[in-house]
């Protein structure tokens, strides 16, 4: 073949090839709204048996979990925020990446979360996050981490404190765990539900983690809890305005002309608290901060 | 001995260099590259954990790959060519023949293994932290992963000398799975609670080479220390294995009709 030809050819490549490249993209793209509906509907998991897939792994299930794990993550933030969605095969998810690698301590310490959070944040089933917890115990008895989860699903979620204290007790027995652990464990038998027990613990959840995400979470429920403890406070300093001037106070510079309050008491992020027709103290209607509900 | 399977080996290494295998390499760079910047963004606390596992499961499955189709290739491809005769015909006995060629192969394996590791070392810097003594379990793992492929090679050399490249395929990959079952396999018979089954799975466990001893990709994730013990125990198994591999394909090769 002459070199013209060839150089013909070569041409006629470089204009065929991306022409047929974006009809490719066009008909996959038909293809894909086709099946889109389909696709929404069908489950995310065909395999949804941990020990039958760690046997198909052929020896490469730590990487086979780390997928897995992946898949959770993802499809845990497709549906976090999203109304109506639903979170059902985020159990099996998490069961077959902790089957395939039953050391991935991150799996329980996150899959509790995604699972315990209540809808539309999570899939509200503290009973699997629970169960999820314990088996990563069982299998990793040295993480003390993880019972300071489990304490902590026990505390907030369930408000079975006599467990809680006791999951922290025994997390607090193995070796590497803070002294805060048995701390905590003593504070919630003692006075579980307080609000000072509950900033100890989002203050420990706080401080354990590198995570951003639940650092951020940790941080958002000690202001809340700060500003219920502030508007504890401050109802208490109401009552003594109303009764020694018999009327409620219109604002909290009230209770500062009135000598209750050195200063206008402030939230944690500096919004002025505010007092309602019902003379009790809350949030600026400005202020990021949630009520607390525990 | 004579130098004369030395002579084998560095022959095939540059007849396998020359055939780009170790482009093999390239691939690998690239997905840990890709790996080492993606992971981060689409899953939670398992960057450095993800590095370990893909790029030991990259050596461990790239590695398998080039030790089953390549190692099937080694004597098929010398008989079919007819570069085997002239080569007999010089003072080389068979069986050095048979032993330049697998380790040839074996170097091959090591060059690649040993640079994929340095590119996995190199991935984990990238993640950002240093070093720590735990790593040293990486290293491990892919002295392993190269027991493990010693293993195949001297398999896929032993069907190389009397079968096709796609039967020797088909054979060395079936007794590599069978391998990776090999607990399984005796725990079903244990299952059975039947003397006779028991007795049969036992010895199939005892005889399938235990391809389960050599993962230790789980324990390189986690920085799990792995005994002194079980490092010399399994290199020990993965020569004796060889060794009776290997006999077997010298003792087939010398009978095997070349006219």
């Amino acid at each position: 073949m002459s070199r013209f030809a060839h150089s013909r050819i070569g041409w006629k490549a470089v204009v065929a090839i991306p022409l047929l490249l974006a009809a490719a993209t066009f008909v996959q793209g038909r293809i894909d709204a086709e099946t889109h509906a389909q696709a929404a509907e069908q489950e995310e998991l065909i395999f949804r048996s941990g020990p039958l897939l760690k046997k198909l792994s052929l020896g490469y299930d730590p990487l086979l979990a780390d997928i897995y794990w992946t898949r959770a993550v993802q499809y845990y933030g497709a549906r976090i925020g999203v109304q109506n969605a639903t979170f059902g095969s985020l159990p099996a998810l998490l069961d077959i990446t902790t089957t395939l690698d039953p050391r991935l301590v991150v799996a329980y310490r996150f899959g509790a979360i995604f699972l315990s959070e209540p809808e539309p944040i999570g899939a509200g089933r503290t009973d699997l996050a629970v169960d999820l917890v314990k088996r990563g115990i069982a299998a990793n008895p040295d993480q003390w981490l993880l019972y300071h989860d489990l304490g902590f699903l026990y505390y907030w979620r369930l408000k079975d404190y006599p467990q809680a204290a006791a999951t922290y007790l025994a997390g607090s027995k193995v070796k590497g765990a803070p002294t805060i652990m048995k701390l905590m464990a003593a504070r919630i038998a003692e006075n579980g539900g307080s609000i000072e027990t509950s900033r100890l613990i989002f203050w420990e959840l706080y401080e354990s983690t590198k995570d951003p995400n639940v650092r951020k979470a940790a941080l958002k429920q000690l202001r809340s809890l700060k500003a219920q403890e502030d508007e504890e406070h401050l109802d208490e300093l109401i009552d003594q305005y109303r009764r020694r001037l018999a009327r409620n106070p219109a604002s909290t510079r009230d209770l500062v002309t009135a000598g209750l309050l050195p200063g206008v008491p402030v939230d944690p992020l500096g919004f002025p608290y505010v007092i309602g027709s019902d003379g009790k103290s809350h949030l600026d209607p400005n202020s990021s901060i949630q009520e607390p509900k525990p | 001995m004579s130098a004369m399977p030395g002579v084998v080996a560095v022959n095939t290494f540059r007849e396998a260099v020359r055939d780009r295998v170790l482009y093999n390499l390239v691939v690998f760079a690239l997905v840990m590259i890709g790996a080492s910047i993606l992971v981060g963004q689409v899953s939670i606390g398992i960057d450095r954990l993800v590095i370990i596992n893909l790029g030991l499961s990259a050596i461990s499955l790239i590695g398998l790959v080039m030790a089953v189709f390549i190692g099937v290739g080694l004597v098929y491809k010398e008989i079919e060519k007819r570069t085997l005769y002239s080569l007999l015909a010089k003072p080389v006995r068979r069986w050095e023949f048979l032993i330049g060629k697998y380790f040839g192969l074996l170097l091959t394996l090591a060059v690649n293994t040993s640079f994929m590791t340095l590119g996995l070392a190199g991935a984990l810097y990238y993640v950002g932290r240093p070093f720590v003594r735990s790593d040293v379990t990486v290293l491990v793992a892919a002295y392993f992963i190269l027991l493990e492929l010693a293993l195949v090679t001297a398999i896929a050399l032993l069907f190389s000398c009397f079968s096709s490249p796609i039967l020797s395929t088909l054979f060395t990959l079936t007794i590599y799975v069978t391998g990776i079952f090999a607990n399984d396999i005796r725990e079903f018979g244990n299952l059975t609670h039947n003397r006779m089954m028991e007795a049969i799975t036992r010895f199939l466990y005892y005889v399938v080479p235990n391809f389960h001893n050599f993962d230790a990709i789980g324990a390189a994730g986690h920085g799990d220390f792995v005994p002194f013990t079980l490092i010399w125990q399994n290199t020990l198994y993965a020569v004796l294995y060889a060794t009776l591999v290997l006999t077997g394909a010298a003792a087939v090769f010398a009978r095997r009709n070349l006219k």
